[in-house]
Protein backbone atom coordinates (compact mmCIF):
# COMPACT_ATOMS: atom_id res chain seq x y z
CA UNK A 1 0.00 0.00 0.00
CA UNK A 2 1.21 3.63 -1.05
CA UNK A 3 0.56 6.79 1.11
CA UNK A 4 0.92 9.92 -0.36
CA UNK A 5 3.68 11.99 1.20
CA UNK A 6 4.24 15.79 0.67
CA UNK A 7 7.08 18.06 0.93
CA UNK A 8 6.88 22.06 0.85
CA UNK A 9 9.73 24.03 0.53
CA UNK A 10 9.41 27.65 1.34
CA UNK A 11 11.85 30.00 0.23
CA UNK A 12 12.85 33.95 0.02
CA UNK A 13 12.19 34.36 -3.31
CA UNK A 14 13.56 38.02 -2.61
CA UNK A 15 17.00 37.10 -0.98
CA UNK A 16 17.94 34.62 -3.73
CA UNK A 17 17.77 31.20 -2.31
CA UNK A 18 16.80 29.75 -5.54
CA UNK A 19 20.27 27.48 -6.12
CA UNK A 20 19.79 26.07 -2.27
CA UNK A 21 16.36 25.17 -3.09
CA UNK A 22 16.46 23.67 -6.72
CA UNK A 23 19.64 21.89 -4.88
CA UNK A 24 17.60 20.32 -2.19
CA UNK A 25 14.43 19.64 -4.17
CA UNK A 26 16.94 17.99 -6.95
CA UNK A 27 18.78 15.66 -4.33
CA UNK A 28 14.94 14.86 -3.07
CA UNK A 29 13.81 13.91 -6.25
CA UNK A 30 16.68 11.19 -7.00
CA UNK A 31 17.12 10.06 -3.10
CA UNK A 32 12.58 9.26 -3.42
CA UNK A 33 11.21 9.72 -6.53
CA UNK A 34 7.47 8.53 -6.71
CA UNK A 35 7.81 7.91 -2.82
CA UNK A 36 7.17 11.72 -2.20
CA UNK A 37 3.79 12.59 -3.90
CA UNK A 38 4.83 16.07 -4.49
CA UNK A 39 7.58 18.30 -4.03
CA UNK A 40 6.30 21.96 -3.75
CA UNK A 41 8.35 25.36 -3.71
CA UNK A 42 6.45 28.02 -2.04
CA UNK A 43 8.06 31.16 -3.12
CA UNK A 44 7.92 33.87 -0.25
CA UNK A 45 10.39 36.41 1.69
CA UNK A 46 11.19 37.85 4.85
CA UNK A 47 14.63 35.52 4.75
CA UNK A 48 12.53 32.02 4.79
CA UNK A 49 13.92 28.84 4.09
CA UNK A 50 11.77 26.00 6.03
CA UNK A 51 11.18 22.64 5.03
CA UNK A 52 8.03 20.39 5.71
CA UNK A 53 7.02 16.92 5.47
CA UNK A 54 3.08 16.30 6.00
CA UNK A 55 2.91 19.53 7.57
CA UNK A 56 5.87 18.80 10.39
CA UNK A 57 8.60 21.44 9.55
CA UNK A 58 11.82 19.13 9.81
CA UNK A 59 14.00 22.32 8.93
CA UNK A 60 13.78 25.87 9.61
CA UNK A 61 16.09 28.78 9.08
CA UNK A 62 14.64 30.70 11.56
CA UNK A 63 14.58 27.94 14.03
CA UNK A 64 17.56 25.96 13.28
CA UNK A 65 20.02 28.54 11.11
CA UNK A 66 21.17 28.50 7.78
CA UNK A 67 19.77 26.15 4.82
CA UNK A 68 20.33 22.79 6.82
CA UNK A 69 22.44 19.88 5.73
CA UNK A 70 21.02 18.22 2.46
CA UNK A 71 21.66 15.28 3.94
CA UNK A 72 20.03 15.47 7.17
CA UNK A 73 16.98 16.80 5.90
CA UNK A 74 16.75 13.73 3.08
CA UNK A 75 17.02 11.69 6.53
CA UNK A 76 14.51 14.03 8.24
CA UNK A 77 11.90 12.61 5.16
CA UNK A 78 12.96 9.00 5.48
CA UNK A 79 12.36 9.21 8.70
CA UNK A 80 8.81 9.59 7.78
CA UNK A 81 8.45 7.61 5.22
CA UNK A 82 7.35 3.98 5.39
CA UNK A 83 10.25 1.30 5.66
CA UNK B 1 41.35 45.32 4.29
CA UNK B 2 41.05 48.92 3.71
CA UNK B 3 39.76 51.12 1.29
CA UNK B 4 41.95 53.60 -1.07
CA UNK B 5 41.14 55.29 -3.74
CA UNK B 6 42.79 52.40 -5.60
CA UNK B 7 40.49 50.16 -4.48
CA UNK B 8 37.29 52.09 -4.52
CA UNK B 9 38.08 52.86 -8.22
CA UNK B 10 37.91 49.16 -8.46
CA UNK B 11 33.86 49.34 -7.32
CA UNK B 12 31.00 50.40 -10.06
CA UNK B 13 29.48 53.13 -11.01
CA UNK B 14 25.54 53.59 -10.49
CA UNK B 15 24.76 53.18 -13.82
CA UNK B 16 27.49 50.45 -14.41
CA UNK B 17 25.00 48.37 -11.38
CA UNK B 18 22.39 49.10 -13.04
CA UNK B 19 23.60 47.53 -16.26
CA UNK B 20 24.98 44.70 -14.66
CA UNK B 21 21.74 43.39 -13.30
CA UNK B 22 20.76 40.14 -14.07
CA UNK B 23 16.71 40.44 -12.48
CA UNK B 24 14.90 43.42 -10.85
CA UNK B 25 16.03 46.17 -12.75
CA UNK B 26 12.44 47.21 -13.57
CA UNK B 27 11.11 47.28 -9.85
CA UNK B 28 14.84 48.47 -8.97
CA UNK B 29 14.09 51.73 -11.54
CA UNK B 30 10.63 51.65 -10.49
CA UNK B 31 11.56 52.52 -6.99
CA UNK B 32 14.17 55.07 -7.96
CA UNK B 33 11.24 56.91 -9.40
CA UNK B 34 8.74 56.76 -6.37
CA UNK B 35 11.68 58.51 -4.01
CA UNK B 36 10.11 61.72 -3.19
CA UNK B 37 13.02 63.68 -2.15
CA UNK B 38 11.95 67.28 0.35
CA UNK B 39 13.80 70.36 -0.14
CA UNK B 40 15.42 70.36 3.22
CA UNK B 41 17.00 67.10 2.93
CA UNK B 42 18.56 67.96 -1.17
CA UNK B 43 19.51 70.79 0.29
CA UNK B 44 21.71 69.60 2.87
CA UNK B 45 23.33 67.05 0.77
CA UNK B 46 23.87 69.67 -1.70
CA UNK B 47 25.81 72.07 1.23
CA UNK B 48 27.72 69.41 1.75
CA UNK B 49 31.71 70.83 2.24
CA UNK B 50 32.96 68.34 -0.63
CA UNK B 51 31.90 65.62 -2.22
CA UNK B 52 31.92 61.85 -0.02
CA UNK B 53 32.46 59.03 -1.17
CA UNK B 54 30.25 55.98 -0.79
CA UNK B 55 31.42 52.63 -0.89
CA UNK B 56 28.03 50.17 -1.15
CA UNK B 57 28.07 46.33 -0.78
CA UNK B 58 24.99 45.23 -2.89
CA UNK B 59 23.60 42.29 -5.19
CA UNK B 60 20.79 42.22 -7.70
CA UNK B 61 18.45 40.16 -5.91
CA UNK B 62 18.16 41.29 -2.53
CA UNK B 63 15.20 43.36 -1.57
CA UNK B 64 16.60 45.50 0.33
CA UNK B 65 19.37 46.37 -2.46
CA UNK B 66 16.62 46.89 -4.67
CA UNK B 67 14.40 49.17 -2.03
CA UNK B 68 17.19 51.22 -0.62
CA UNK B 69 19.79 51.38 -3.26
CA UNK B 70 17.44 53.52 -5.46
CA UNK B 71 17.54 55.91 -2.16
CA UNK B 72 21.37 56.60 -2.42
CA UNK B 73 21.28 56.49 -6.33
CA UNK B 74 18.50 59.85 -6.57
CA UNK B 75 20.68 61.29 -3.65
CA UNK B 76 23.53 61.41 -5.74
CA UNK B 77 22.04 62.50 -8.60
CA UNK B 78 20.17 64.99 -7.36
CA UNK B 79 22.26 66.59 -5.08
CA UNK B 80 26.24 66.05 -7.18
CA UNK B 81 27.36 65.27 -3.81
CA UNK B 82 27.87 61.75 -3.52
CA UNK B 83 30.50 59.92 -5.75
CA UNK B 84 29.22 56.06 -5.47
CA UNK B 85 31.01 52.89 -5.71
CA UNK B 86 29.38 49.41 -6.22
CA UNK B 87 30.63 46.28 -5.09
CA UNK B 88 29.35 42.96 -5.57
CA UNK B 89 28.49 41.41 -2.17
CA UNK B 90 29.98 37.96 -3.07
CA UNK B 91 32.84 38.78 -5.32
CA UNK B 92 33.92 41.00 -1.96
CA UNK B 93 34.22 39.32 1.33
CA UNK B 94 37.14 41.19 2.33
CA UNK B 95 34.98 44.24 2.27
CA UNK B 96 31.93 42.51 3.54
CA UNK B 97 33.42 41.02 6.49
CA UNK B 98 34.28 44.21 7.96
CA UNK B 99 30.68 45.18 7.83
CA UNK B 100 28.90 42.03 9.25
CA UNK B 101 25.05 43.30 10.43
CA UNK B 102 25.85 42.36 14.37
CA UNK B 103 29.06 40.97 13.79
CA UNK B 104 27.31 38.06 12.26
CA UNK B 105 25.28 38.68 9.47
CA UNK B 106 26.26 39.22 5.76
CA UNK B 107 23.35 41.68 5.73
CA UNK B 108 23.21 44.31 2.69
CA UNK B 109 22.80 46.90 0.98
CA UNK B 110 26.12 48.34 3.34
CA UNK B 111 26.39 52.07 2.69
CA UNK B 112 29.91 53.28 4.03
CA UNK B 113 30.85 56.74 3.43
CA UNK B 114 34.32 58.09 3.44
CA UNK B 115 35.93 61.43 2.85
CA UNK B 116 38.64 62.55 0.63
CA UNK B 117 41.58 61.02 2.90
CA UNK B 118 39.40 57.91 3.15
CA UNK B 119 38.49 58.11 6.46
CA UNK B 120 35.32 56.57 7.16
CA UNK B 121 32.44 58.97 8.91
CA UNK B 122 30.25 56.22 9.25
CA UNK B 123 28.36 53.32 7.37
CA UNK B 124 24.80 52.48 7.39
CA UNK B 125 23.42 48.46 6.53
CA UNK B 126 20.11 46.98 5.45
CA UNK B 127 17.38 49.22 6.57
CA UNK B 128 16.57 51.79 9.10
CA UNK B 129 15.10 49.83 12.42
CA UNK B 130 12.48 51.78 12.49
CA UNK B 131 11.41 50.27 9.21
CA UNK B 132 11.66 46.93 10.49
CA UNK B 133 9.76 47.87 13.70
CA UNK B 134 7.04 49.43 12.05
CA UNK B 135 6.29 46.72 9.37
CA UNK B 136 6.49 43.98 12.01
CA UNK B 137 3.77 45.88 13.71
CA UNK B 138 2.09 46.34 10.32
CA UNK B 139 2.52 42.63 9.76
CA UNK B 140 0.96 41.55 13.73
CA UNK B 141 -2.12 44.13 12.67
CA UNK B 142 -2.40 42.33 9.54
CA UNK B 143 -2.65 38.77 11.16
CA UNK B 144 -5.30 39.88 13.90
CA UNK B 145 -7.46 40.96 11.23
CA UNK B 146 -7.68 38.34 9.44
CA UNK B 147 -8.08 34.92 11.42
CA UNK B 148 -8.02 32.90 8.08
CA UNK B 149 -4.24 33.67 8.38
CA UNK B 150 -3.41 31.73 11.60
CA UNK B 151 -0.31 32.62 13.82
CA UNK B 152 2.23 34.87 12.42
CA UNK B 153 4.60 32.83 13.56
CA UNK B 154 2.81 29.31 11.84
CA UNK B 155 5.37 28.20 8.61
CA UNK B 156 3.10 29.32 5.85
CA UNK B 157 3.04 26.13 4.30
CA UNK B 158 0.21 25.08 6.81
CA UNK B 159 -2.05 27.42 4.67
CA UNK B 160 -4.19 26.82 1.76
CA UNK B 161 -3.15 27.98 -1.49
CA UNK B 162 -5.64 30.72 -1.84
CA UNK B 163 -5.12 31.78 1.84
CA UNK B 164 -1.62 31.82 1.41
CA UNK B 165 -2.04 34.02 -1.94
CA UNK B 166 -4.25 36.85 -0.17
CA UNK B 167 -1.83 36.73 2.61
CA UNK B 168 0.66 37.42 0.29
CA UNK B 169 -1.24 40.45 -1.42
CA UNK B 170 -1.41 42.14 1.78
CA UNK B 171 1.66 42.04 2.72
CA UNK B 172 2.72 42.73 -0.48
CA UNK B 173 0.16 46.11 -0.03
CA UNK B 174 1.23 46.96 3.60
CA UNK B 175 4.79 47.07 1.59
CA UNK B 176 3.79 49.32 -0.83
CA UNK B 177 1.88 51.50 1.74
CA UNK B 178 4.97 51.98 3.83
CA UNK B 179 7.35 52.47 1.23
CA UNK B 180 7.22 56.18 1.71
CA UNK B 181 8.10 56.37 5.13
CA UNK B 182 10.64 53.83 4.33
CA UNK B 183 12.36 56.09 2.09
CA UNK B 184 12.09 58.72 4.46
CA UNK B 185 13.57 57.29 6.66
CA UNK B 186 16.49 56.22 4.69
CA UNK B 187 17.38 59.79 4.11
CA UNK B 188 17.37 60.80 7.52
CA UNK B 189 19.89 58.28 8.28
CA UNK B 190 22.18 58.66 5.42
CA UNK B 191 21.86 62.51 5.59
CA UNK B 192 23.25 61.93 9.48
CA UNK B 193 26.21 60.16 8.75
CA UNK B 194 26.72 62.53 5.24
CA UNK B 195 27.22 65.26 7.28
CA UNK B 196 29.79 64.67 9.66
CA UNK B 197 32.15 65.55 7.24
CA UNK B 198 34.45 68.50 8.06
CA UNK B 199 34.22 71.45 6.36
Amino acid sequence: MTSAHKVKITYCAECGYEPQTLDLAKALMLEFGARLSCIELIPWDGGTFDVSVDGDVIHSMTRDGGFGDNAAIKEAVRARLPA
Amino acid sequence: MTIDRARFDQGLTYEAFKEQMTRNRDHFEANEQQVDLNTEDLAAFRALPRPVKVVVLAEDWCGDVIANLPVLGRLAKESGKLDVRIFLRDQNDDIMQRYLNKGQFKSIPVFVFFDDAFRELGHWIERPASVTEVRAKRRKDIFAAHPEFGSPDAPVDQLAEDVRVRLQAELVKMRHDTTKFANAEVVRELREIATRVAA
